[in-house]
């Protein structure tokens, strides 16, 4: 029997472009895949044998329904995401999804802030992209190691994204972590406004802290190994609080997008 | 017309249409994959181990890659046997295949009680008594070592539970076969092999254990030839049916098993990579019994050898 919700699927791939050192873009053919929410994701398989053995999750990065393509942006970062780097023109990709649950409320009217730390721009930026397209207000900060390790602005301008930069080097933007751009942002912007964040465990606490003290709301998406990806498993889990129990939840599942305010972040 | 080679069996009384089973703790309660899979394309589901108490599990990271296989310390989280009864069993019939309870106790008494509270409920059409879990302190594998502690824990279960129980067995046991015996002679219908093998990954960039448990249990292809060879001594110490898993991941795995003696087989990990392994696998099967001019595939169980006659 042929389900009409189909789980994986077999995507021609269109281009694989290297947009900075150890950064990749797909772009794929995925009719399926095109509806998906900011911040969904795949799960990626990096290879015909069975080592390395487990799909890889990857956010969905962009995606056109009127081509029924969708991107993936990727930091090449061990074993598997260098084997996906090597992927040519042509080749078939076997995804499963789309997996997860996105960001909420990207179409309120009340401002949106974007902050991500290096790669975490990838599923930030289907959701701004989403937001400028009818006109939403956002703002959009973002971090990096270096100026030239980070996307060039066209990058973004393309689809209405105008990011504030900072590095640690200061080669680009001003230097220093990029809650700090969200820090000097709510001393003059008060609530309502709503924060999505995608980073480092340590950068997302300190965006959950921020917001925590301007009173605003806060989603961020989290990372965690996958085995199913669909909340078979109960591999990829996160602490939570829940009450003062400390509760396990399904990063694939009931996230990767969760509200901060919840989640237990390693002190 | 050649008639079509038949995949259905009845195990233990379970009527299943396949010999393929989705192993237990890699299926969810099968709601996880049942929008999207055929779930038909399944023998019978092994539901995650329930315990009497809702268990928080083990902390983070629970995952790690291994060569060709993978390491979980899971720690047997769920919510406990009264959610179960409550919230789970009464969608179970929604899934459309035989579902199987997976049990786990840190006593013998709380073996007994969870399978008296099972006994009679109607969605469930067997037990699996986990004794082989690597994962928890206080529970599964201590049990599974002593052939004394497992007739006493398996008997115990026989006398509440009416319908098949099935017992699945660890290679940790000292003597696999001993083990097994005890199982049958307590009562079990039937074994199930392996459960994961206990293993370890160190993160050497911060010099510690790279799971949050230390520890976690060791699945995928990387055990496949070990699970082979225990089903093959198993089929020649006991007489009752069996379950082989561990790796399997194509046709030729499950026929492997098969051939070692296995009446059925589990598939877990391997759907983590192919979500579709049990339709796939099946379509193989059918094609593989037209080609041999097999009319059932039961003709190939044990088929490798004289284990079976050792006894
Ligand atoms: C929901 C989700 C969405 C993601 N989206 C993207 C994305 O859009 N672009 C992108 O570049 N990356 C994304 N990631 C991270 C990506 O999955 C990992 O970088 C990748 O799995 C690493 O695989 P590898 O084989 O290359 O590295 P490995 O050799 O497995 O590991 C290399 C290093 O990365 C760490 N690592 C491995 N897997 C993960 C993981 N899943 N999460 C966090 N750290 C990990 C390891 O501890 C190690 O330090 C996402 C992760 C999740 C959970
Ligand atoms: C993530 C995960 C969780 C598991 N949880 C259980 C469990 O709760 N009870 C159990 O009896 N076996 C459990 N197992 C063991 C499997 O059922 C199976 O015996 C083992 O993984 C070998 O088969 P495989 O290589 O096909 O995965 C688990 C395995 C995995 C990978
Ligand atoms: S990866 Fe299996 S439950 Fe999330």
């Amino acid at each position: 029997m042929d389900r009409d919700n189909k789980l994986e699927h077999r995507c021609l791939l269109l281009e694989n472009r290297e947009v900075v050192p150890g950064w990749h873009l797909l772009e794929l053919q995925a009719p399926d895949l095109v509806h998906a929410s900011p911040g969904q994701f795949v799960q990626l398989r990096v290879g015909r044998l069975t080592d390395p053995l487990l799909r890889r999750p990857v956010s969905i990065h962009y995606a056109e329904p009127e081509k029924g393509r969708i991107r993936l942006l990727f930091r090449v970062a061990g074993r598997g995401t260098a084997l996906v780097s090597g992927f040519k023109a042509g080749d078939n990709v076997d995804l499963l999804g789309p997996l997860g649950r996105g960001f909420p409320c990207l179409d309120e009217e009340e401002p949106a802030i974007f902050v991500a730390g290096g790669i975490g721009l990838a599923p930030l930026f289907f959701a701004a992209a989403q937001r400028s397209r009818v006109s939403l207000p956002f703002e959009f900060f973002l971090g990096g190691k270096s100026g030239s390790l980070l996307p060039p602005e066209g990058y973004f301008q393309a689809h209405g994204i105008k990011p504030r930069l900072v590095t640690d080097d200061g080669s680009r933007g001003g230097s220093g972590p990029v809650t700090a751009l969200l820090e000097e942002y709510l001393e003059t912007n008060k609530a309502p406004l709503r924060i999505h964040a995608c980073g480092p465990g340590p950068m997302l606490a300190g965006v959950v802290e921020l917001a925590r003290s301007a009173g605003a709301a806060v989603h961020v998406s989290l990372e965690s190994r996958m085995a199913c990806g669909v909340g078979a498993c109960l591999g990829c889990v996160y602490p939570f609080r829940s009450g003062d129990q400390v509760e396990y939840r399904r990063v694939c599942r009931e996230g990767p997008v969760f509200n901060g305010e919840e989640v237990l972040f390693e002190s | 017309m050649k008639a079509e080679p038949q995949l259905a069996l009845e195990l233990a009384g379970i009527k299943m249409n396949s010999p393929l089973m989705a192993a237990s703790g890699c299926y969810g309660y099968g709601f996880e994959y049942a929008g999207w899979i055929d779930l038909r394309d399944w023998g019978a589901i092994v539901l995650q181990g329930t315990t009497l108490e809702p268990r928080q599990g083990n902390p983070p990271p629970r995952l790690a890659e291994t060569p060709s296989g993978m390491l979980n310390a899971v720690g047997l989280q769920n919510p406990g046997i009264d959610y179960f009864l409550r919230e789970v069993r009464p969608r179970l019939g929604e899934l459309g295949c035989p579902v199987i309870a997976n049990i786990a106790g840190e006593s013998v008494e709380q073996y007994r009680e969870l399978a008296a509270i099972l006994d009679g409920v109607g969605e469930i059409c067997a037990v699996e008594i986990n004794i082989s879990c690597p994962n928890v302190r206080c529970g599964g594998i201590s049990f599974g070592r002593d052939p004394a502690v497992v007739e006493r824990l398996v008997s115990a279960v026989r006398r509440v539970y009416r319908g098949p129980v099935i017992v699945k067995l660890s290679l940790e046991a000292g003597d696999l076969a001993a083990v097994g015996r005890a199982a049958e002679s307590a009562g079990a219908d039937v074994l199930s092999l392996i459960n994961t093998l206990k293993g370890m990954v160190i993160d050497t960039a911060c010099r510690r254990p790279f799971l949050g448990n230390v520890t976690g249990g060791l699945s995928g292809p990387a055990i496949r030839p070990v699970a082979v060879r225990a089903v093959w001594e198993m089929a020649g110490a006991v007489a009752i049916p069996l379950i082989g898993m561990g790796g399997i991941t194509t046709l030729d795995d499950a026929l492997q098993f098969i051939l070692a003696g296995a009446t059925a087989v589990a598939i877990g990990t391997a759907n983590f990579l192919n979500p579709h392994v049990a339709r796939d696998i099946k379509t193989g099967l059918r094609r593989y019994l037209d080609r041999e001019g097999l009319h059932h595939y039961s003709e190939l169980i044990g088929a490798a050898g004289s284990a079976l006659h050792r006894r």
